[in-house]
């Protein structure tokens, strides 16, 4: 689906570059030691992010991971209470308010009152180099929905229409909370296929998501945050394979429930009485050890990627 | 910063609540008023009916007008998010707040000068050139602290109780403010406390103007005083409220 993106990948860069970086290796995203707290909550406990220029980039979690916090931190919403953090090698306040982010918030709106055509040429008012109004319609798809009013769209359409005000300002870093949160499948690939003809054009996303095939399909690099803080950070492929595990259920009829541990691909065992669930980093192999193995078995079922649960070993493993 | 203005502008006049009762209502009441009372009796500015009548639906106008481009609104914004998604522009926080600020100001004046059009067309009212200069500039500067006081509750009120409130302080201060009733037909504690508000002191200004007089330096100094509390409440709650996320 991402056509025209190179699919080839330079091994990320790990290790912060400093701060005074100038021209063209200026990381457009670089946090040491990132910390944010609410009260006795810790929402970040110490992030440290490398985002290169070009780069798209995934930042990948379960809900309460710190997700949100550090997009808050990113673009200025919010100052840590710990750590650095610096955009293009400023101040996020001051890289928004050069005009080199846009970002499309999770629980932010549209101004009432107006139509999305006035509203879209605002913003791009506010920007010093903004995106012709026509070639942002067409990116984000709006069409007919420029002479709507803006408090007026339906959930999808609104979306596409915050999107279109992220990107109005053709920012060099965008920035994206969970954008796909409320859409339909439909939607979702449409909306993807946006970004990627914005992303085409030499530009830094960073978007947070809690699916594991989105960070897969869409970025160059996926970073995995729980608890507030950095549990991997590679390719979607490396982590795909720690995190990817998917259940193979069936019903033992028969047989050593010891052999079940021997089977392809197998990382652990979970067994419920007769039900067993084999968590599997490849479920083809898998399940074709297990029909030429001499158990007996019935019910037959392949899950999804369970996130939740490879956060749980993962988390599990570091402490 | 012009573009921001420009829309939040366009927006005003569009908005049903401050077309019927920033402008159409003033100017009803003026007419009903000047109807009830009678056309020729004076009233105890010392001032013709339909004058008097006049500054007290401008001040009445004016009040609404800045209280409805900024209370209710801001609060709304900030309740679906748009002032978060403006956060995130080039825009910054003191443009942001200015220009709210001069959205209302903005605001107060068509509504202001309908109702002058309305006593001029229907009772031939007439002040020379320099007195509607003068009264249009000092009444249009008396609000400025109603409008200071529409963005603190913007950023203070929930967008549930944003409305209702402006809307409470707005027939309070009209209603007390000496401009449904005359002061001199008050009660003397009444009397009293009308003239420390502020919608009283914007009339207040205009009646002195109107009258040939300068305006009373009480009035003046109730509107100083009501400026730098209303300034420091907009300012404290702009800053407790915001600058911050909805988090």
């Amino acid at each position: 689906m991402a056509s025209g993106r190179t699919d080839s990948i330079s091994a990320p860069q790990l290790t912060p570059g400093p701060a005074q970086t100038a021209g063209e290796d200026r990381p457009a995203v670089w946090a040491a030691g990132l910390a944010k707290s609410y009260g006795s909550t810790v929402a970040l406990a110490g992030l440290d992010l490398h985002v290169a220029a070009g780069e798209t980039v995934a930042l990948l979690g379960p809900n309460g991971a710190g997700k949100t916090t550090t997009i808050g931190l990113l673009v200025g919403l919010l100052t840590p209470g710990g750590g650095q953090v610096q955009v293009y090698g400023q101040s996020p306040s001051q890289a928004v308010a050069d005009g080199l982010v846009g970002a499309m918030l999770q629980d932010a709106g549209l101004m009432p009152g107006v139509r999305v055509g006035e509203l879209l040429a605002m913003v791009r008012g506010l920007y010093p180099g903004p995106l012709p109004l026509d070639e942002l319609a067409d990116i984000a798809g709006l069409g007919p929905l420029l002479g709507r009013r803006a408090d007026r769209l339906s959930g999808g359409q609104a979306q596409r229409v915050r999107f279109a005000a992220a990107i109005a300002g053709d920012p060099l870093l965008l920035v994206l909370d969970e954008p796909t949160a409320a859409m339909d499948v439909q939607a979702r690939r449409n909306f993807w296929e946006q970004i990627h003809a914005f992303a085409g054009r030499g530009r830094t996303e960073l978007f947070a998501t809690h699916y594991l095939h989105e960070a897969d399909d869409a970025a160059d690099r996926v970073i995995v945050i729980a608890g507030g803080r950095k549990i991997a950070d590679g390719t979607p492929a490396a982590i795909k394979a720690n995190f990817g595990d998917r259940q193979v259920r069936f019903t033992l009829r028969h047989g050593s429930p010891a052999l079940l541990a021997a089977l392809d691909g197998v990382r652990a065992v979970d067994q419920d009485g007769a039900r067993v669930t084999l968590h599997s980093g490849d479920p083809d192999a898998t399940v074709s050890s297990l029909v030429r193995s001499e158990l007996r078995w019935s019910g037959l079922e392949v899950g999804g990627p369970d996130l939740e649960t490879s956060f749980l070993r993962l988390l599990a493993g570091q402490s | 910063m012009t573009g921001f203005l420009a829309l939040e502008m366009r927006r005003s006049l569009r908005d049903a609540r401050y077309l019927i009762i920033a402008v159409a209502m003033p100017i009803g009441l003026y007419l009903l008023f000047t109807g009830l009372f009678g056309a020729h009796g004076q009233r105890a500015q010392g001032l013709p009916q339909p004058v008097e009548l006049m500054i007290a639906m401008i001040a009445y106008g004016a009040m609404w007008a800045v209280f409805s481009a900024t209370g209710p609104r801001i609060a709304h914004e900030r309740t679906i998010g748009w002032t978060r998604q403006l956060r995130v522009t080039p825009l910054s926080p003191a443009a942001a707040l200015s220009g709210k600020l001069l959205t209302a100001l903005a605001a107060a004046l068509p509504a202001m000068a309908l109702v002058a059009l309305t006593a001029v067309v229907s009772h031939h009212v007439h002040l020379s050139a320099t007195q509607w200069l003068a009264l249009f500039a000092a009444m249009w500067a008396g609000v400025v602290p109603l409008a200071l006081l529409g963005l603190a509750i913007g950023y203070l009120a929930g967008d549930e109780i944003a409305f209702p409130l402006t809307m409470a302080l707005y027939f309070a201060l009209g209603a007390l403010g000496g401009l449904w009733i005359p002061l001199s037909v008050m009660p003397h504690v009444m009397q009293g406390l009308a003239q420390s508000l502020p919608s009283n002191g914007v009339a207040e200004l205009g009646w002195r103007i109107a009258g040939g007089q300068a305006p009373v330096p009480k009035a003046v100094l109730v509107l100083t005083v009501w400026l730098l509390g209303s300034a420091a409440a907009a300012l404290l709650a702009y800053r407790r409220r915001g600058t911050r996320s909805a988090h």
